[in-house]
């Protein structure tokens, strides 16, 4: 067994046998999903009072399609939450000195804190998408199956992009500040990535914040690959895997001066 | 040539120097305890001797090997259990020691003599399937030490092995450390003279960062002119305040 598989198992059983990480990764986003489709019917129903000849408010973005990929990249945002956990929990005790007293080196922890973590993301994915697609028959919304299959491929950047911010913050910070921190990102990611609201029909700072940052860009390129829009994914997809690159290289360069200052 | 060397080797933090011109020669089979009370820089020379820590001065070497120019051939030769127990808590006895052994890249025949072979070694039969996190201290830091076995090293360094256990797992664990001796060479380090008294071939002792005394339990006695350990650690310690 090469020494990047046994760190990655060892990380995986960590992570899966943390019944935290079930609830917010898992249950988190399956709860969203059903609380914003209640939501939308809520709104749909006051809008279906309005008097004959009235135009009928427009779909929002609590619609199942639209809600898919904005709830699909809030649950990545947890999955960055116990990323860091992992890293600033194993920096925190020993554990990590340890390791370094063996022949293990810096690429076989990166990659073994990035690969569990990164099938647990492709999981998270596949399970919020398929409970979108049964809310969506049960509401008889119209979802294409194979949108969803290419929007889980077009989100694969950004599973990336949130585990590299993980490494980033759990190598950084230690495991008292790091849950603080991951939770105003957590609130950034999902507000300034207009899941909850919709971000174009705002104008302004607060639209240009939303266009500088990734979490938009992910939430988008989701969206419109569900909804068949190919035409306009690629710029919200390269902007998405732009940041992933960049986050990972950053990320690494941290870990790696991060393991050389504890080992003066 | 000896197991472990260390030549005026030196660690200066920003504004403390935690081990100062420390002079040490250990034997090849030998339970050495560097026997010193909490900040003597006991832990700093071990972290200096795994390469966890590069020495400010000085040189150190383990079985020859020098712990700076040749830091992947010191890893293969020692095997470390750190002061605060390190294992992966929620994964069970059996596959910590699994997870070792993938560290070491060992096949699954290895990887199951190994795990086994350690196991019993330590009498973790009945907790092999437990979690690590349920584990008391005792238990705990028998696996963490079996972890330290697992890379097969020529030098043991146990930092404060019995920190924090009850008398009867101190007594049990004091049991293994003797079946381990003359195997491999063991360097512990400890504030507790009982311990350094039942287990140790030699006796050094650090105050401040220096080797005040060194030898064996009689020797100590025979250089303060005082009847057991703890006198004639007092004995030094006092002298060294002069
Ligand atoms: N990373 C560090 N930075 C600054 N000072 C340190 C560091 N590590 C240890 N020290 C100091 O060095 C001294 C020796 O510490 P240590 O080797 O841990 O002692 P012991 O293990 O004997 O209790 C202490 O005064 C401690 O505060
Ligand atoms: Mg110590």
């Amino acid at each position: 067994m090469s020494k990047t598989t046994a760190f990655s198992q060892r990380n995986l059983k960590e992570l899966i046998r943390d019944p935290l990480s079930y609830l917010f990764c898992l249950g988190f986003p399956l709860v969203m999903l059903v609380v914003m489709t209640l939501v939308n019917n809520g709104i749909e129903s006051s809008t279906a009072d309005l008097p004959p000849g009235a135009v009928s408010a427009a779909p929002t973005i609590f619609q199942i399609d639209k809600l898919a990929g904005g709830i699909a990249v809030f649950g990545l945002t947890f999955l960055m939450l116990f990323t860091c956990l992992t890293v600033a929990k194993d920096r925190s005790g020993a554990f990590l000195m340890r390791l370094y007293a063996t022949p293990m080196r810096s690429a076989n922890f990166i990659a073994g804190y990035m690969l569990p973590t990164f099938v647990l993301g492709i999981i998270q994915i596949v399970i919020t998408l398929a409970a979108s697609l049964i809310i969506a028959l049960i509401k008889d919304v119209e979802l294409n199956v194979g949108g969803l299959v290419l929007s889980a491929a077009v989100l694969m950047p950004t599973v990336v992009m949130f585990i590299a911010l993980g490494v980033l913050f759990g190598t950084m910070f230690s495991d008292k500040s790091a849950p603080g921190l991951c939770s105003i990102v957590i609130s950034l990611a999902s507000f300034l990535g207009g899941i909850w609201f919709d971000a174009d029909s705002t104008g302004g700072f607060l639209k240009k914040l939303c266009d500088v940052l990734p979490f938009i860009h992910s939430v988008k390129a989701a969206r419109l690959t569900c909804a068949l829009d190919f035409e306009n994914v690629l710029p919200h997809l390269l902007i998405s895997t732009a940041y992933a690159a960049l986050l990972t290289v950053i990320s690494i360069i941290a870990f790696k001066s991060r393991m050389k200052a504890d080992l003066q | 040539m000896y197991a472990v060397q260390t030549k005026g080797l030196v660690k200066k933090y920003k504004t403390k120097t935690a081990v100062s011109g420390l002079d040490l020669a250990i034997n090849e089979g030998e339970i050495y305890a560097l026997l010193g009370v909490n900040g003597a820089g006991k832990t700093t020379t071990i972290r200096m001797l795994t390469c966890l820590s590069k020495p400010t001065d000085g040189e150190c070497f383990v079985c020859g090997k020098n712990c700076v120019s040749q830091m992947s051939e010191v890893k293969k030769l020692t095997g470390i259990s750190p002061q605060d127990t390190a294992v992966a808590e929620n994964l069970t006895v059996t596959e910590n020691l699994q997870f070792i052994c993938g560290i070491y890249e060992f096949s699954a025949e290895k990887t199951a003599e190994s795990v086994e072979r350690l196991i019993k070694l330590f009498s973790l039969e009945e907790y092999k399937n437990s979690r690590a996190k349920t584990l008391s201290g005792g238990w705990k830091r028998k696996l963490s030490i079996a972890m330290a076995m697992i890379g097969e090293p020529r030098v043991l360094f146990l930092d404060e092995p019995t920190l924090g256990l009850d008398v009867l797992a101190r007594r049990e664990l004091w049991n293994i450390i003797e079946k381990l001796k003359s195997k491999i060479t063991i360097i512990l380090t400890t504030h507790y003279m009982e311990e350094a008294e039942k287990l140790s071939d030699r006796i050094g002792i650090m105050i401040n960062g220096e080797l005040k005394a060194e030898g064996t339990l009689s020797e100590l006695e025979a250089q303060t002119g005082e009847q057991g350990l703890e006198n004639a650690f007092v004995k030094i310690a006092e002298g060294g305040k002069e």
